[in-house]
């Protein structure tokens, strides 16, 4: 048993596919996931996929405040996803509110309404800092203990 | 009694193609990143992928019919995997052969397309159900200028045994030459058949998410994954046996290097394609498979008729 929750925790490192999700966002995150996805940067090198539905995806991209109108959505695709599943917030919006944090139609943060894993600052977030959050939440991965 | 099992799980059989299926897709990938200028998946990856989707949480919709869900992606895997026996791999002589294998193998490679129609179908989501019934428009589409492409040959060497037309042109070299037209004709219809890019219609995933396998994760999508990447080996196997029917009296090992060389090539072909072209219309790729790819799978049995005529008389 042992042997064989090593290789299944050494393929969900290598193989982690993505979901991307706009919760509200003004586009210059997603702007900037997507370039981190194309050729420049490169993420296919960690075996990065980007999947277009949450049953194939490990993990969820989000980006943004989390909007009245989105929460609802966010929650579906949440649930959607296979077990085991990991979320990343992308920029300050998403990681705590940023600006939007108090306004009458925004909750604060993805944390607000599903469980994060990791979260990314900026403003928006850079595709190099957006790969280095994806590489240390696997590096996470590999410490946990299950 | 034991050699069968050993073929069935073995070799040719299930591991090897398992095997073969991912280093297909890895090359497939590597190849098409390298040819984006950027550095690609290491070369574990298609594995990595194949482990990490068996031990995730299979998720059955709750409006999908459970059986015929669970029941589809076995389907799939075993009409692949059940294909390869009949074909030659690099002697002569395939494992298992009677006079119309031809037409079984055939009929085994279209199996898998109605599992994906099926599993769509029953999932259903709106998104698979669309793509499901794409796939079947699209085989429709790429099944007749395959089949009479392959017939080509057939009725050059007077059988319908796949083994027999191997022998054939062995015997007869450069006798392959006639069938030029038949494999370019062959590696497009080979590209829908295998759901890939510039025929990636049913999956097309920025307009209908993932197509046929919307609903589909876990074990049930990597065994879909797999039999995908096995039909490409098998689909490429058949090519290169019609097709490129030469190098069959080497020595095992040699005879073995060169079918996986003919193989990779086709793959090489398939993943060029696919960086070079983007995704067609549904109808643009039903009017470019009536329109072109038919007539040319035509003339290619007139010129296998006209040589016969010419070469028996």
């Amino acid at each position: 048993m042992r042997i064989k929750d090593k290789i299944v925790k050494w393929s969900r490192i290598k193989s982690p596919w993505m979901l991307h999700f706009n919760t509200g966002a003004c586009n210059a995150c997603d702007i900037e996931i997507v370039a981190a996805l194309t050729p420049r940067y490169d993420m296919e090198r960690f075996g990065v996929m980007l999947k277009g539905t949450p049953r194939h995806a490990d993990i969820l991209l989000c980006s943004g405040p989390v909007t009245g109108q989105i929460k609802d959505r966010l929650k579906r695709i949440y649930d959607q996803m296979p077990q085991p599943k990991f979320v990343i917030a992308v920029g300050s919006c998403a990681c705590s509110g940023g600006v939007f944090n108090g306004c009458y139609n925004v909750e604060s943060g993805i944390d607000s309404v599903i469980p994060v894993s990791a979260y990314i600052p900026g403003c928006p977030a850079a595709p190099t800092a957006i790969i280095d959050g994806v590489v240390k939440l696997l590096a996470s991965l590999e410490q946990r203990e299950e | 009694m034991f050699t069968p099992f050993l073929h069935i799980l073995v070799f040719p059989g299930f591991l090897f193609l398992v095997f073969a299926g991912l280093i297909a897709e890895y090359i497939d990938r590597k190849l098409y990143a390298r040819l984006q200028n950027r550095v690609g998946p290491p070369f574990f990856q298609p594995l990595a992928d194949f482990i990490k989707l068996t031990s995730k949480e299979d998720i059955v919709p709750e409006e999908a019919n459970p059986r015929m869900f669970k029941a589809m992606p076995i389907f799939a895997l075993t009409a692949t995997v059940t294909a390869i026996f009949y074909i030659p791999l690099w002697s002569p002589k395939a494992l298992y052969s009677f006079n119309g294998d031809l037409i079984v193998v055939m009929y085994l490679l279209t199996i898998p397309t109605l599992t994906y129609f099926l599993g769509g179908w029953y999932s259903t989501s709106l998104y698979s159900k669309i793509g499901a019934v794409r796939s079947l428009t699209q085989l429709f589409a790429y099944e007749v200028p395959l089949l009479m492409c392959i017939l080509a040959p057939a009725l050059l060497a007077n059988t319908w045994s796949l083994s027999e037309m191997a022998s054939f042109y062995e015997n007869h070299s450069g006798y392959w030459l006639f069938n030029i037209i038949g494999f370019a004709v062959a590696i497009v219809a080979l590209l829908g058949k295998l759901e890939k890019v510039p025929f990636d219609i049913p999956e097309a995933e920025t307009e209908i998410v993932a197509g046929t396998f919307t609903e589909y994760s876990g074990r049930l999508f990597g065994i879909f994954r797999l039999s995908l990447d096995i039909e490409a080996i098998v689909g490429s196997s058949l090519i290169a046996s019609v097709y490129l029917p030469f190098g069959f009296h080497l020595k095992p090992l040699a005879g073995f290097l060169l079918y996986m060389g003919k193989v990779l090539s086709i793959i090489a072909i398939m993943s060029l394609s696919r960086s070079i072209f983007a995704r067609l219309r549904i109808d643009q790729m039903i009017n470019f498979c009536w329109k072109y790819l038919s007539p040319l799978a035509f003339l290619q049995i007139l010129i296998c008729l006209i040589a016969k005529w010419g070469l028996y008389r």
